[in-house]
């Protein structure tokens, strides 16, 4: 093997499609149609989602979307996931009214109820996915990225009710 | 105005130019159609009160009326990507088509690429290249929240960039950027000719290598947000000539008012296909600045 051959080998390595769409499907009751032309890799503790089923030959910072952690005990979909694939889930899903959507998008905890099951779910508000949430005994938690998060004081403005779905 | 007035001779109504290059940009944004239609999008922003306008030319930008639309839910929700309104351009001409293989040389950080990837609908291959570092990060940031999956990004030196072969390329080349300075006004304190000559350089690189990169009957678009002609039709007419395989196609959007680029300047004969070449001023669209050049390889 060449140097530049390792050089460029990938640390991306291809997962079975199957094991992840049925994870998705599992949870959300996302169908599997949902992911068709979407191919799967792991590198170190995530799932990254890609358009092509293989990684062209170049030295690549990343690869597609960061799909899926699996550093906690339960595989944990990214929002940015979500955002994507989540608008196709048919359980697990949570819709915000307006007062909870303000908490959840400046990254805060709130008690709610909810027919979900403890884990991690869909998060949306007026019909669109804002990310994803982690449900335990009745505490909805944000999990959106530190980054995106959109405080206090521009949030109200922001937000209105209605329903354009 | 410093480093203006040597353009009085090629622009028209060059008066009502250093008055739009002193107005402030209007805010605009691109409707991300990986997550959203327009439809929705609009509907959203009405019932939030947010006022725009969209573009007659482009059916995914619009201006709004607010002071900090990246505090906006449709941002962190990657509905919308805050983008200046002609920047858009250089996507629309390069047109790729879902499930081709296309190279964004100079991507970060990431407005373009993010729209290519809307464009080919998260088919294909869409490789995000940039050399710096420190502009990844934001690059990947806005791949991320835009959901794009056939985004690849790399880091290479543009000039070197690994053999392979690409449908379109896209050349959005670092410049002296004059074209921004009503988003930041010392750029054109900032500009020199020794700095204009000093990127024509590394311009001429990275177009002459995009040409290599490009399959028979590809695409190369190349685009700056500079007026100096030494950073524009100097780079394209030189890789053309060096290149006897590529052409230059007519660029043109409907609706987008422009000018030709220049056959000659102050004494370099450039070409007269150079006029197929389209430069965007200011006063012309309420814009900032932007030079396109699209290359068709045989």
């Amino acid at each position: 093997m060449s140097q530049s051959s390792l050089k460029n080998r990938s640390p991306f390595s291809l997962l079975d499609r199957a094991a992840v769409v049925e994870l998705m499907e599992s949870r959300f009751g996302i169908p599997p149609a949902a992911f068709e032309n979407v191919s799967f890799y792991r590198r170190g503790r995530n799932v990254w989602a890609f358009s092509l089923p293989e990684i062209p030959n170049l030295r690549c910072e990343s690869v597609g979307l960061r799909f899926i952690s699996v550093r906690g005990r339960v595989p944990k979909p990214t929002t940015y996931a979500l955002q994507l694939f989540g608008r196709f889930a048919t359980k697990n899903s949570i819709a915000l009214s307006t007062d909870q959507a303000e908490k959840f998008i400046a990254g805060e905890g709130q008690r709610l109820d909810a027919e979900v099951e403890d884990g991690y779910v869909v998060v949306s508000y007026r019909g669109d996915v804002l990310g994803c949430g982690l449900y335990t005994r009745g505490e909805l938690a944000s999990q959106l990225p530190k980054e995106r998060r959109i405080m206090n004081e521009v949030r109200k403005n922001c937000l209105s009710d209605g329903d354009c779905r | 105005m410093e480093g203006l007035e040597r353009y009085r001779g090629i622009v028209q109504d060059f008066e009502r130019f250093v008055e739009a290059m002193a107005a402030p940009l209007p805010v605009t944004a691109r409707i991300n159609t990986l997550k959203t239609d327009r439809d929705g999008l609009f509907c959203r922003l009405k019932e939030a009160k947010v006022a725009f306008w969209p573009f007659s030319w482009y059916p995914f930008g619009f201006s709004l009326d607010v002071e900090k639309p990246g505090n906006l839910i449709e941002n962190l929700m990657g509905h919308i990507h805050v983008q200046e309104e002609i920047s858009m351009a250089s996507p629309i001409i390069l047109a790729p088509k879902p499930g081709e293989r296309v190279l964004d040389m100079c991507a970060a950080p990431g407005s373009k690429t993010t729209q290519i990837a809307s464009i080919m609908e998260n088919r294909g291959l869409l490789v995000a290249n940039d050399p710096a570092n420190n502009r990844v990060a934001s690059l990947r940031s806005n791949c991320e929240r835009a959901g794009a999956i056939n985004v690849v990004v790399t880091r290479y030196d543009g000039r070197r960039f690994p053999s392979s072969k690409f449908d379109r390329i896209l050349v959005d080349a670092p410049c002296t950027g004059q074209g921004m300075a009503r988003k930041d006004f010392s750029v054109l304190g900032r500009w020199s000719l020794k700095r204009s000559l000093g990127l024509q350089r590394l311009q001429r690189g990275l177009l002459e290598r995009a040409t290599d990169l490009v399959k028979p009957g590809g695409t190369v678009v190349y685009s700056t947000c500079t007026f100096a002609p030494e950073e524009n039709e100097a780079v394209v007419s030189w890789v053309a000539e060096r290149v006897p395989q590529i052409g230059i196609g007519k660029v043109s959007i409907p609706g987008l008012e422009s000018s030709p680029g220049l056959a000659e300047w102050n004494g370099h004969i450039f070409g007269d296909e150079m006029k197929e070449c389209v430069r965007y001023y200011p006063h012309q669209n309420d814009t900032g600045g932007f030079f396109v050049a699209k290359l068709i390889k045989e």
